[in-house]
């Protein structure tokens, strides 16, 4: 009897792990139009599964206006990325589902299904190419340099940057390009800065917000889209652009090349689409209505 | 604690003119007539005025502030359902795992042994990356049925809770083994002795007195998780199923008001605090009941209808220290 008892608790103990699988799965919340994981996925191509399900879920980091961002007011997210990602979706006759992982999570690859593909802004690297497949890219947006406001002393990059401390989201290109490691398909980069004594941030506004502080209290200088540097400056912050973009980036919609099923034919229905929205004006239509100029054909730098 | 002054003036033996010139009353005899705790509320308001003062020098965006306090507030529901859903699962592992570590069974021992050792010697933040990254990539690696492996990809949240079920769970295993090695031989003995089995004595001996010992260091775990809750952001979230923490960082990341958004949802924590500190305070106080003298000792009534009226007679009860009542005031 005694011995029993103690050999239902050594089972017990096993039992635990799945008690508190049991404790979770209780949790899940009934969000409205969750995934039909039950559905069979028809054959083993992910554009199929996609328009079977009438869904397409889609990543973004609404931490990043104006790309996208949340509006408190509607509990909707906004921005350039989400209309581009909606209008894809209405070309395919499906729907958005919103997914919002860390940003790190989405450029690492390996999403293990749990969403389809990122509309979030990402820059073609050729590491990034490795684990993700990447569309046409739908826009091109210049990397500039950001000082303070009070900052007098840059005024260009060339040489006036070097050994300064420079605020980067840590692992973006803006980081890889401070390294100097940086490529991009297609591009020559020119690395102006030296010796940069870089300080990396999880995201952009986090350097930005660090720079507002005050001129040199913690950071000389930024590198962040012109987008982000426009929009901090639009909201008030302390900040001005300086000097010529440093570099231009492609930006694409991309695809986990790890998905159980084969992303392919999505990729390139993908990059038909966002072909077909550049010469109907469509892209062109919500870069004025987002950053106010156009930024959906490259530039020759 | 005014039940203070009496002693404290007795030992003052005076007479009645020779006390202080001109017939005036002493500092501290004044300062004694004031109750303490409203010494302590003057306290805390000067601090509070002296942080409302600090705060409007920092030049916060308080138009900001007001605007989006609304949209924060409502992922607090979250932030309470994680915390207390993990909370359970918490108490369950724990009881489990006391279970083991006070076993003689190998098996139980070293499983026990090794859970605690691994889920308190690893960061949480890394236990929750594990459970939603590796997971995932642990079925496919195993070719585990579609049906399973969909299972095992799990949301943020869920994975949040299950790490922080996982954490928890080892750090009060330690609480309730103490608890439980905290009763004294003799109740077992005494137990065993009537001819009570070891899940009888477990259940009517040991548990309900542990209990009253491992129920303050529960709360505090269940305080300090309330905050942990905030980690969860980092694996990101659903729109349906944002915490407060979540929600602060992309209203702040996003118009560049981050400071403003953390002065916010650290007032939210703060409260949630302070609020769940009073029920803590009125709990212990309950649970404490058998401890506390206030009723007379009926001499000669051992079947006299409290319930648990016989372990009342075997506690030697003038050595046991009074549990101090908390102050609700929510000071912890």
């Amino acid at each position: 009897m005694k011995k029993n008892f103690r050999l239902v608790l050594a089972a017990l103990m096993v039992v635990a792990l799945f008690v508190v699988a049991a404790c979770s799965s209780t949790e899940e919340t009934p969000a409205p139009g969750a995934a039909p994981t039950g559905a069979e996925p028809a054959g083993d191509d992910l554009l199929a599964k996609i328009k079977a399900d009438g869904v397409i879920r889609v990543s973004t980091d609404p931490a990043y206006p104006p790309q996208s961002e949340l509006d408190p007011k509607t509990g909707e997210y906004v921005g350039f990325d989400i209309d581009v990602a909606n209008e894809i979706a209405k070309r395919m006759g499906v729907t958005v589902e919103w997914e919002t992982p860390s940003w790190d999570t989405i450029t690492a690859g390996s999403w293990n299904d749990r969403w389809d593909m990122s509309v979030g802004s990402m820059t073609v690297t050729p590491e990034r190419d490795e684990v993700l497949q990447f569309s046409t890219p739908y826009y091109y947006t210049p990397a500039v340099v950001l000082v303070h406001a009070d900052n007098t002393d840059i005024t260009g990059v060339a040489t006036q940057l070097d050994g300064k401390r420079i605020g980067v989201c840590g692992a973006c290109t803006y980081d890889f390009y401070l390294q100097q490691t940086l490529e991009i398909p297609g591009e020559t980069i020119e690395f102006q800065i030296d010796d940069a004594d870089i300080k990396t941030y999880d995201t952009d506004s986090t350097a930005v917000q660090d720079l507002s502080l005050g001129d040199g209290d913690r950071l000389d200088a930024v590198i962040t889209s012109i987008t982000v540097g426009e929009g901090a400056a639009d909201k008030g912050k302390p900040v001005k652009i300086v000097g010529e973009p440093v570099f231009y980036e492609p930006l694409a919609v991309a695809i986990d090349r790890s998905s159980t099923l084969d992303g392919a034919s999505l990729t390139a229905e993908v990059s038909r689409i966002v072909d077909e929205m550049r010469s109907d004006g469509t892209l062109t239509a919500l870069s004025d209505q987002w950053f106010g100029q156009d930024l959906t054909t490259k530039v020759e730098s | 604690m005014t039940e203070r002054d009496p002693g404290v003036a007795s030992n003052v033996d005076r007479p009645p003119t020779a006390s202080s010139p001109g017939g005036k009353r002493s500092f501290e005899e004044r300062s004694l007539a004031i109750p303490f705790r409203a010494k302590v509320a003057a306290v805390w308001i000067f601090i509070f005025l002296l942080l409302g003062t600090l705060f409007a020098f920092a030049s916060f965006d308080q138009d900001w502030m007001k605007e989006n306090v609304a949209f924060i507030v409502r992922g607090l529901w979250v932030t309470v359902v994680i915390a207390a859903v993990s909370i359970v699962c918490a108490v369950i592992l724990a009881g489990l795992g006391a279970i083991g570590r006070l076993s003689r069974n190998p098996i139980a021992f070293g499983i026990s042994g090794f859970y605690t050792s691994f889920f308190r010697g690893t960061p949480l933040i890394v236990q929750m990356f594990l459970i939603y990254l590796a997971l995932p990539q642990l079925a496919t690696g195993l070719h585990l049925p579609s049906g399973l492996r969909d299972l095992m990809i799990l949301g943020p949240a869920e994975a949040g809770i299950i790490a922080l079920s996982l954490n928890y769970g080892a750090y009060m295993t330690e609480i309730f083994r103490a608890g439980i090695e905290s009763v004294s031989h003799s109740q077992r003995e005494a137990a065993e002795a009537l001819g009570m089995t070891y899940a009888k004595v477990m259940r009517r001996v040991v548990l309900p007195q542990a209990t009253r010992v491992i129920i303050p260091p529960i709360g505090n775990e269940f305080i300090a998780m309330m905050k942990d809750t905030a980690l969860v952001s980092f694996l990101g979230a659903s729109f349906a199923f944002m915490e407060i923490f979540r929600r602060a960082q992309l209203l702040g990341k996003a118009d560049f008001r981050n400071l403003e958004a953390l002065v916010l949802v650290a007032g939210m924590y703060w409260a949630l605090t302070a609020l769940f500190t009073v029920f803590q305070g009125r709990l212990e106080h309950r649970m404490s009941k058998g401890y506390v003298r206030t009723v007379k000792f009926v001499s000669g009534a051992p079947g006299d209808g409290i319930g648990g009226g016989a372990l009342m007679h075997v506690m030697p009860a003038e050595g046991q220290p009074q549990i101090p009542e908390i102050p609700s005031g929510g000071d912890h």
